[in-house]
Formats: C-alpha cells, structure tokens, sequence
C-alpha cells in the first residue's frame, strides 16, 4: 500500500456496521490472508478493491472483486 | 493516542497476498528456453558408428538420449512455468493494453513448450527462445527499463534480453 501505507506501519480496523464507500482503506481476508486493499469499485455484494502501489499490488484485478462479508472493517487509523 | 492503541490486541496485516511479491524475471525462462535447444542440438549431434551398431553402443546411445530427452522436457516445463508466473502474477490488464501482442505471444509460447517436448525441433526451440524474448523485452519494458540484448556466453550462443 506504498505511498499511504508503509511496511511496518501500524492500523487501527472498525470493524462494526460498516458501509464500503469507494476510496476507503480496508481490511480484507483473501484465501485466508489478511490484507489492506483500498476501494475502487463498490456493487451490491462485491467490492472492486485495489493497491495503492499500483505497479506491485497484487488485488482485485488478480483475484477478482472481493465479497463484502470478506470485508474485515475500514482501516481509520494509522500510525 | 499512539500510546493507547498500542496497548490493543493486534496481530499482522499484509499488503500484498503473495510473498516475495514485486519479485519476477523473465531470466530463468530464458536459460530454460536456451537448455532446450542445446539438448535439441546435442541430441541431433548422437551419431552411431555404423547402419548396425553393437548392442554396447546402442546401449549407450539410448542411455544418452534418454538423459537429454529428460532436462529437455524439465526445462521446457520450467520455461511453461516461469511465463505463466509473469502471465499470471505480473501481467495486468494495462501492460495488455500497451502491448496488445502480448496475449498472443504468451499463448503461442505455452503452445511451444508442448511442441519442443513432444518433438526433437530445432525450428520449434529457437522459436520458442524468439518469443520468450518478445515476453522479456516487454516485460523489462513495463518495469520502465531499456532492453537490451546481450550475448548468452552459452554453447546454444544466440542472446538474452537483460535490461540497462
């Protein structure tokens, strides 16, 4: 997630009643890995996410749009 | 603040679903690809000694065949497996859109690497090496970096796509 986020880095998830909007931080659990992915794209069940270090991330447009209850929270905090 | 969430449960969180990710070469399928034509070459160059040769050299003949046949076979795997990694892992959708070839080039590569096995052909081989060159310029390319061609040092000769 370079530049935003760093290796390292600590975030803090909300995990609770949350509503995916498009250009959110969040937290995802793909093939049973956690991972912080950014909104793209956001459709009735699915959400399109993306890396912001464009070039390296592995997301969406690897593994597809992610389902919404594969949605962990929203990071809302870094530190 | 800072103080008060580090003080919360936590546990890793990773930024990219692959380890080491951001971490591709298309070398190895190179080397590979160049492997398969020297043991095409060396298999062409197996000569018996007469029309009937005696039973110890046939022996050995096909004792040598059978070696080469086997690492042309692995490295024409290996060649099948490094570009399906790049097509898969690293390829995306705008480096297909910049070299529209791409797919094409990809497909008729895999397809070769299933000839160059089933056959013992030259032609096939170096055609192989040809497009596994196409794949490696546009890959160095995507990474914004110049090819260039330089010579392999191998007894295959020919080149490899490296990047300035």
């Amino acid at each position: 997630m370079l530049p935003t986020l760093k290796p390292g880095q600590d975030v803090l998830v909300w995990c609770w009643f949350y509503t995916p909007k498009v250009g959110d931080i969040v937290a995802i659990k793909v093939t049973s890995k956690e991972m912080i992915k950014r909104v793209r794209k956001v459709f009735d069940r699915e959400v399109i996410v993306q890396g912001d270090n464009e070039r390296e991330s592995t997301d969406s447009r690897k593994f597809g749009p992610v389902k919404r209850y594969q949605i962990i929270g929203k990071v809302v905090w870094s530190g | 603040m800072d103080f008060l969430i580090k003080l919360l449960p936590s546990k890793p969180i990773y930024a990219h679903c692959d380890i080491p990710c951001g971490i591709y070469d298309p070398h190895e399928a190179q080397m590979a690809a160049h492997t398969v034509i020297r043991m095409v070459n060396l298999i062409n160059e197996l000569k018996p000694s007469s029309e009937e040769p005696p039973f110890d050299e046939r022996k050995k003949i096909i004792s040598q065949i059978s070696r080469l046949t086997k690492v042309k076979e692995e490295h024409a795997h290996r060649v099948e497996h490094e570009i399906v990694t790049l097509w898969a892992d690293y390829f995306k959708e705008e480096h297909l859109k910049n070299n529209p070839n791409l797919h094409e080039l990809v497909w008729k590569s895999l397809k070769l690497t299933g000839k160059v096995r089933q056959e013992v052909n030259l032609e096939a081989a170096q055609e192989l090496l040809k497009n596994v060159q196409e794949i490696a310029e546009i890959f160095w390319k995507t990474k914004g970096k110049e090819p260039v061609r330089i010579p392999s040092g191998y007894p295959t000769e020919g080149e490899i796509v490296s990047h300035s």
